[in-house]
């Protein structure tokens, strides 16, 4: 008996992984691709995705779909309009399998460029941050994604206090940006730890945390945090109070 | 002033300095009446010095500058004072993401996924984790998706001077003509 040789999906990274190891297993041509056969071998596959409950599932049923389309196609007669030239439906199949074929190729390169490097330590390593005491030195240079991040995980440790009001609660993203202007006024930095105490329900706190980005995209405060999930230091920025 | 204390100089530098050391810092840091000779220069001397006595580092041109590695030869010792975790290697799905991003850069999650043909979240959170990609701005596109673009981090991760230092992306044609090679 022919016992089919068994492939752990896993090890594909995604359905044109699938389908460039298919191609390489057979040796076909990527220019002439069999589609019924390929089709065929890639649904047994799948099959096996579904049994898996693979997380990429939805990818490969995906792609299986775009191949009976193909193959159906291909089946049609088709008629040239005028001058043009008949497509093959297998074009822009083979060039997404060019296109990944290139980045998967780049990626391994990478790979044996990190093999290389990895014996390497740098003097000052990576990701690396001023020690835990030290709030003098002060990261200046905080991107989007670590407010965001330090947005997420203050708000984690905040516990919505047990109310039973039922009031709508109305809070304007101008409304918060004037209060946070007003206290810049009487103070020069605020603690981002301290509003939270300050706000009693969630919503204002989003509002408040919305208003403060917008004000930092118009340079009107600026946002310093000495290490990742620290607290925010809002303060002055090169445009305050010309709003 | 003679090379013999700027070699010193740049040496405290390339110490004391958290980032690469790019000539325009090293300058920022010398005073007015000092001749700024080349970092460049120096540095080479410096390594040479190191090379002649037998140091168990080197001086690495990365990410636009210069910052001291230990030799490869003490990862067995060096490796005990990191966390596991910290220097785990990338996953395929994550050196595929990066490839993408840093021939392409800036680009969208969509691009990502596009070429890939499998969602691309995870990894793109891993290597923001990392700090290896960067959020800059966004796309002028409908929806304004997030544009990612390998960061200082990427460079020094994978010891390259800039991006173009980068293995050149085979064209099509190439992989093509191959192909065809194969099948003769």
């Amino acid at each position: 008996m022919n016992k089919p040789l068994r492939v752990d999906l896993e090890m594909f990274e995604g359905p044109l992984d699938l389908l460039l190891f298919l191609i390489k297993r057979d040796e076909l041509n990527i220019y002439d691709i069999p589609i019924a056969k390929i089709t065929k071998d890639f649904l047994n596959y799948v099959e096996m995705a579904k049994e898996l409950k693979l997380h990429s599932a939805g990818d490969f049923i995906l792609m299986a779909a775009t191949l009976m389309k193909i193959k159906a196609r291909m089946l049609l007669p088709q008629e040239a309009e005028g001058d043009e030239e008949i497509e093959d439906p297998r074009t822009e199949l083979m060039n997404m399998l060019l296109e990944y074929q290139r980045y998967k190729e780049a990626a391994a390169a990478f790979e044996q460029i990190e093999r290389n490097e990895r014996p390497h330590y740098y003097h000052i390593p990576l990701n690396w941050t001023p020690g835990e005491e030290d709030h003098t030195a002060i990261l200046e240079d905080v991107k989007l994604y670590d407010i965001m991040l330090t947005f997420q995980y203050l708000l984690k440790n905040y516990e919505d206090p047990v109310t039973h009001n039922v009031a709508v609660e109305e809070v304007t993203l101008s409304e918060q940006a004037g209060f946070l202007n007003g206290l810049l006024q009487l103070q020069a930095k605020i603690s981002f730890a301290s509003l939270l105490e300050k706000f009693e329900s969630r919503l204002v706190l989003v509002v408040t945390f919305l208003a403060i980005l917008d004000m930092l995209r118009s340079q009107q405060v600026k946002v310093k945090q000495s290490k990742l999930f620290d607290d925010l230091l809002i303060t002055r920025g090169k445009e305050f109070g010309n709003s | 002033m003679e090379i013999v204390d700027l070699k010193r100089i740049v040496e405290a530098l390339l110490i004391a300095s958290p980032e690469p050391l790019t000539e325009t810092r090293f300058s920022a840091c010398l005073s007015e009446e000092e001749t700024h000779a080349p970092l460049q220069e120096i540095i080479a001397e410096l390594q040479n010095d190191y090379d002649e006595s037998g140091r168990a580092f080197s001086i690495k041109k990365v990410a636009n500058g210069f910052q001291i590695v230990t030799k490869a030869e003490f990862e067995p010792y060096v490796k005990g004072l990191f966390s596991k975790a910290g220097r785990l290697r990338l996953s395929q799905a994550a050196l595929e993401t990066l490839a993408i991003v840093s021939y392409r850069q800036p680009v969208t999650k969509n691009d990502i996924e596009a070429i890939r043909g499998v969602s691309s979240d995870s990894s793109l959170r891993t290597l923001l984790d990392r700090k290896l990609l960067e959020i800059r701005g966004r796309d002028d596109g409908p929806g304004r998706a997030l544009l990612y673009r390998t960061s200082t981090e990427f460079l020094q991760y994978f010891g390259l001077d800039t991006v173009k230092d980068l293995p050149k992306l085979r064209e099509v044609e190439d992989i093509l003509s191959e192909e065809q090679d194969e099948l003769i």
